[in-house]
């Protein structure tokens, strides 16, 4: 569903933790906030869109029990990003070694941003203020982030120093083998399946 | 569009001139505040609820440029309401003399009073209930007349003081030779809706 983008910051600074409670009392409504200090308001998704971020989910988390190098977390988690906005992607992964060295508490969020992230569009969410959101991970430093887009059926991929490469999957699904992404050298051996996603 | 509700209390009890600053600097979201105080977000409408609105503002306002009788507002308006709540119905209507026993002040502000009439038109990604809910606060709080339009149904509710809800059905309406039509009442004198190119 449509995000609102809510300029708070002229009428109250809301502290770290004054975000963290507003997320915990509002727990259906998912939460962002900008560096610059807007809140991003986002209602419950439909169920096509639950369904399919649960599927890219299932298969991410299968792949990092098998690989246990690192942590994969689903779409309710908040990361404060090094630029200072608090952002939640669709999924995300994290290397264990980053996480140890910080020690976090685990009922806050997590204050880095994450090696890997998904963001899933669902129909009515808007194609430029997501990848807006794409290129914030890339400058804070994420190293490998997919945006999913099913309605267009092709896949943004960002990575470090590199411009974004549009993958069409409508010409991969032609082929007999289902339409697939690697995790490159980020997730490695991670093969995610587009299947029951797009 | 969908109405969001975001309860801020627990965080942060905004003050009227906060959630008015709060409304000024985000033009584009349409801002409400239930009693309780928590926040009501709503995206801008789509273009067939914005259509049908603007028909009913200038239907309203063509009624009241004759009679004088009192102020018309459009949806863009917050009113500041007996129990606290701030709320901007889509249309509305104050009686002359209420209107000029507020101050100029309170004029300039989310004028401080429950309309004597309110409209709410449902666009299809409203749910009912909520509207339903916000009618009853209205008549609450004292407004005389309140007419909840749902087109995606054809019906409109009727919310009067002292009274049950009415619902009308427009279909049957329309199936007569005349429009379907809404009447003002003792309310507004002489005002009938044309609901034509409305429902």
């Amino acid at each position: 569903m449509t995000a609102i983008t809510l300029d708070f910051h002229s009428v109250v600074d809301l502290t770290d933790e004054q975000f963290s409670k507003l997320c915990q009392t509002n727990p259906d409504i998912k939460l962002e906030r900008t560096a610059k200090g807007e809140l991003i308001v986002m209602p419950p998704t439909g169920w096509g869109t639950g369904n399919r971020n649960g599927r890219l989910t299932q298969q991410l988390f299968n792949w990092a029990d098998a690989d246990s190098t690192g942590i994969a977390f689903d779409s309710s988690t908040g990361f404060k990003l090094p630029n200072g906005a608090d952002r939640s992607p669709d999924a995300a992964w994290v290397r264990q070694e980053r996480i140890d060295a910080l020690n976090p508490d685990p009922d806050k969020f997590l204050p880095l941003a994450p090696d890997f992230v998904v963001e899933l569009m669902s129909a009515t969410d808007n194609l430029k203020t997501t990848q807006a959101k794409m290129q914030e991970y890339r400058d804070n430093g994420v190293r490998l982030g997919w945006l999913i887009d099913p309605k267009t059926q092709q896949v943004e991929i960002y990575r470090q120093g590199q411009d974004v490469e549009v993958v069409r999957m409508l010409e991969a699904s032609a082929k007999p083998s289902p339409s697939t992404l690697s995790g490159e050298d980020v997730l490695p051996e991670f093969v995610l399946v587009l299947k029951d996603i797009f | 569009m969908t109405a969001i509700a975001l309860d801020l209390t627990s965080v942060v009890d905004l003050t009227d001139e906060q959630f008015s600053k709060l409304c000024q600097t985000n033009p584009d979201i349409k801002l409400e505040r239930t009693a309780k105080g928590e926040l009501i977000v709503m995206p801008p409408t789509g273009g067939e609820t914005g259509d049908r609105n603007s028909e009913i503002n200038f239907q309203l306002r063509a009624w009241n440029k004759q009679n004088l009788l009192g102020k018309v507002f459009d949806s863009s308006t917050g009113f500041k309401l007996p129990n606290g709540a701030d709320r901007s119905p889509d249309a509305s209507w104050v009686k002359l003399e209420r209107w000029q026993a507020l101050t100029p002040a309170q004029r300039q502000k989310f004028p401080p009073l429950a309309p004597d009439f309110v409209v709410e038109l449902r666009s299809a990604s409203d749910e009912i209930k909520p509207l339903q809910n916000k009618m009853q606060e209205y008549r609450d709080n004292g407004v005389r007349l309140g007419w909840l339009i749902d087109p995606q149904n054809q019906q409109v509710e009727i919310y009067r003081q002292g009274q049950d809800v009415e619902v009308v059905r427009m279909l049957e309406a329309s199936a007569k030779r005349s429009p379907s039509t809404l009447s003002g009442e003792d309310v507004l004198p002489g005002f009938v809706l044309n609901l034509q190119d409305i429902c």
